[in-house]
């Protein structure tokens, strides 16, 4: 039988509950979802899945085509590269570098912009004036350009361009946690709570925390897309992860001289940077529609 | 509307000393010797460094040091490139109208296609052109330029062969150097060969263009279809409509005025993104542009052409995005108060 209900009940889910209904409802975030959880664990488990050594060499299988090709074989399915490495392994493990290190630096800009900017927030006068207008000249430097003079000081590396992109990110992530901590602190329970004796400390975990994580999870995944195309970029200019780490634009930039001979050693490391960029922009996308709908309701 | 502009002012010249400080510590910050940083020069036997170390002023403290690089800039003293031995006032001077035209049409571009696309886009946004448009900005929001300007070269250039996939123009033609500015310089030039230049000039510039062109206009459509969301929700919109105007005339005199007004600003904020692409760009399709210089030098490690580029790079941002903020608190006089 099913349950006949007579009276509206009222409905008091928890946020979370509401947002994950509102979230649900979308497809096309739903299957950002899918693929982004999928590249998520493959970064994390990706030495257990790859079926080949990423960095073994086979002499006898130098280029072989992809396995859709009648000259392909079934057990390298997108075919070996110049020097007879699997190309499924090496992407499988370049997505933990490209990925994984993107979800590795947003993560740290996110701690540190939370940081930096509860101090900028939570402080007045002259001291967040000046923090503000260092914080406008960080934003007007093209992040590509403070990468590559952060690689000139420090050298090339996928480490060194980690640190470089986390730094390019902070500003944003400063600028827009130092707004929405501002625009809470203009609320009327903010002044009760303080009025209550809260201290800047409790105002801070306790209301404005709990109230600006749906920004900052949104401004996180628009950080992760940029970081994304910030690491493959480098990483395809030479600045990135070095000679055998097969990160998805040094990828790339290895195989542009065999662009002729395999163009699909060209075209699918960038069809994966677009699927993992266009996953994390579809998660944000419906995430941020979803909040929207939550607030509406 | 004085007083903004005057906060403004002020507030940029607080920015450029901030930048001047950056690129000052610079040349102590990059590896190797302080005094080949900053003159470019690669051989300095003993005496000449006597004489550098004077003129920098590199014996006396900081503050002075400072003061006198700030005289140096001022002055057009920038130093030599390491890779070429000119002086590198002189080589961003020839390179910076090339990165500039591209930017400038792509720019141009992506208002022309992307603001009436946003608004369709926002007219109807539950029909199949309004979610069709939203898709291929999703798309190509999530594009890796340096990826989809190989493809459209491996498509147009090497597959179809009908788009050059390198240069600003074809090595049969000579264009007398006037502003560094093809299309102008051309139209400008007392050649034969104008019409056959032009038409060349504008093969080269197209693959460029539309790839440096996809990221703004994508950003541009979902800008423009939120702000025309949002502005279809208020109250003198249904005040409008109530008064008795028919769609088309609400659109235009209530709509677009007050949700075209942030795309002002829009353009300032996007610059800094420009310049970034701009340089992956012109890389792609060896374009001789600031960009390529920039990223060769790194190769190069030519460290005082890096100092030089973030200098002009940045001040072109920074002074753009001053007058889009300006042009924007002109039209908009709630933007003044902040």
């Amino acid at each position: 039988m099913s349950k006949f209900r007579l009276y509206l009940e009222e409905n008091n889910r928890s946020p979370l509950k509401q947002l994950w209904r509102e979230f649900r409802r979308q497809h096309s975030a739903m299957a950002g979802l899918f693929l982004f959880i999928g590249f998520f664990v493959i970064s994390l488990l990706a030495p257990l899945v790859t079926p080949h050594d990423p960095y073994l060499q086979v002499d006898e299988l130098l280029l072989l085509p992809p396995s859709w090709n009648a000259a392909g074989l079934v057990q390298y399915p997108f075919g070996t590269d110049d020097l007879g490495r699997d190309l499924l392994s090496r992407m499988i493990k370049g997505t933990s570098y490209t990925f994984g290190f993107a979800l590795i630096t947003v993560a740290g800009a996110l701690l540190m912009g939370l940081l930096l900017g509860a101090l900028a927030g939570m402080s007045k006068g002259v001291k967040s004036s000046v923090f503000n207008h260092i914080l406008d000249l960080a934003l007007t430097i093209p992040s590509l350009l403070l990468a590559i003079i952060i690689v000139a000081i420090i050298g090339p590396g996928l480490i060194n361009t980690t640190w470089a992109i986390m730094l390019a990110l902070l500003p944003q992530f400063v600028h827009g946690i130092r707004n929405a901590i501002d625009e809470e602190l203009k609320q009327d329970y903010v002044i009760a709570y303080r009025l209550d004796g809260a201290n800047d400390w409790h105002v801070l975990s306790r209301l404005i925390l709990p109230n600006i994580w749906e920004k900052l999870t949104i401004m996180a995944t628009m950080a992760l897309s940029t970081a994304i195309l910030d690491i493959a970029a480098l990483g395809f200019l030479g600045f990135g992860a070095q000679a055998p780490l097969s990160e998805w634009g040094a990828m790339i930039s290895d195989s542009l001289d065999l662009i002729y001979l395999a163009p699909s050693s060209v075209a699918i490391p960038g069809l994966l940077i677009f699927t993992a960029v266009l996953s994390v922009n579809l998660v944000g996308d419906g995430l941020k529609t979803a909040i929207l709908k939550r607030r509406q309701s | 509307m004085t007083r903004y502009l005057f906060r403004r002012l002020f507030l940029m010249m607080f920015v450029f000393l901030a930048l001047s400080l950056l690129a000052f510590s610079l040349g102590y910050l990059f590896p190797g010797d302080i005094v080949q940083n900053l003159s470019g020069l690669r051989q300095i036997d003993e005496s000449q460094r006597q004489q550098l170390v004077a003129y920098y002023q590199l014996d006396k403290n900081y503050l002075q040091q400072y003061l006198a690089f700030l005289n140096r800039i001022v002055h057009g003293d920038w130093g030599l490139s390491f890779a070429s031995q000119q002086p590198l006032l002189q080589e961003v001077k020839l390179l910076l109208p090339a990165t500039l035209e591209l930017a400038a049409y792509a720019l141009l571009l992506s208002f022309i296609i992307g603001i009436p696309l946003g608004i369709v886009a926002a007219f109807k946004p539950d029909s199949i052109i309004g979610k069709s448009i939203s898709a291929l900005a999703m798309i190509g929001y999530s594009l890796p330029i340096f990826w989809w300007g190989l493809l459209l070269i491996m498509f147009f250039s090497l597959a179809l062969g009908v788009l050059p996939s390198a240069g600003r123009i074809g090595v049969l033609y000579e264009i007398p150097h006037h502003s560094g500015f093809m299309l102008y310089d051309i139209l400008q030039a007392d050649i034969s060969y104008r019409q056959e230049a032009l038409h060349n000039a504008l093969q080269h510039l197209l693959l460029p263009t539309v790839v440096l062109a996809t990221f703004p206009t994508t950003v541009m459509v979902r800008f423009v279809r939120d702000a025309m969301l949002n502005v279809w929700e208020q109250n003198y919109i249904k005040t409008a409509r109530a008064k008795g105007l028919n769609r088309g005339q609400v659109l235009y005199r209530h709509g677009l005025r007050n949700a075209l007004l942030p795309v002002i600003r829009q353009i300032g904020l996007q610059f800094s993104t420009l310049i970034t692409l701009a340089m992956l760009t012109e890389v792609i399709f060896s374009w001789p542009g600031i960009g390529r210089w920039l990223i060769d030098s790194i190769y190069q490690r030519n460290y005082p052409a890096i100092q030089a580029g973030l200098l002009v790079i940045s001040t072109m941002v920074i002074a753009i995005n001053m007058l889009t903020e300006i042009l924007h608190a002109f039209f908009n006089p709630l933007a003044r108060r902040g």
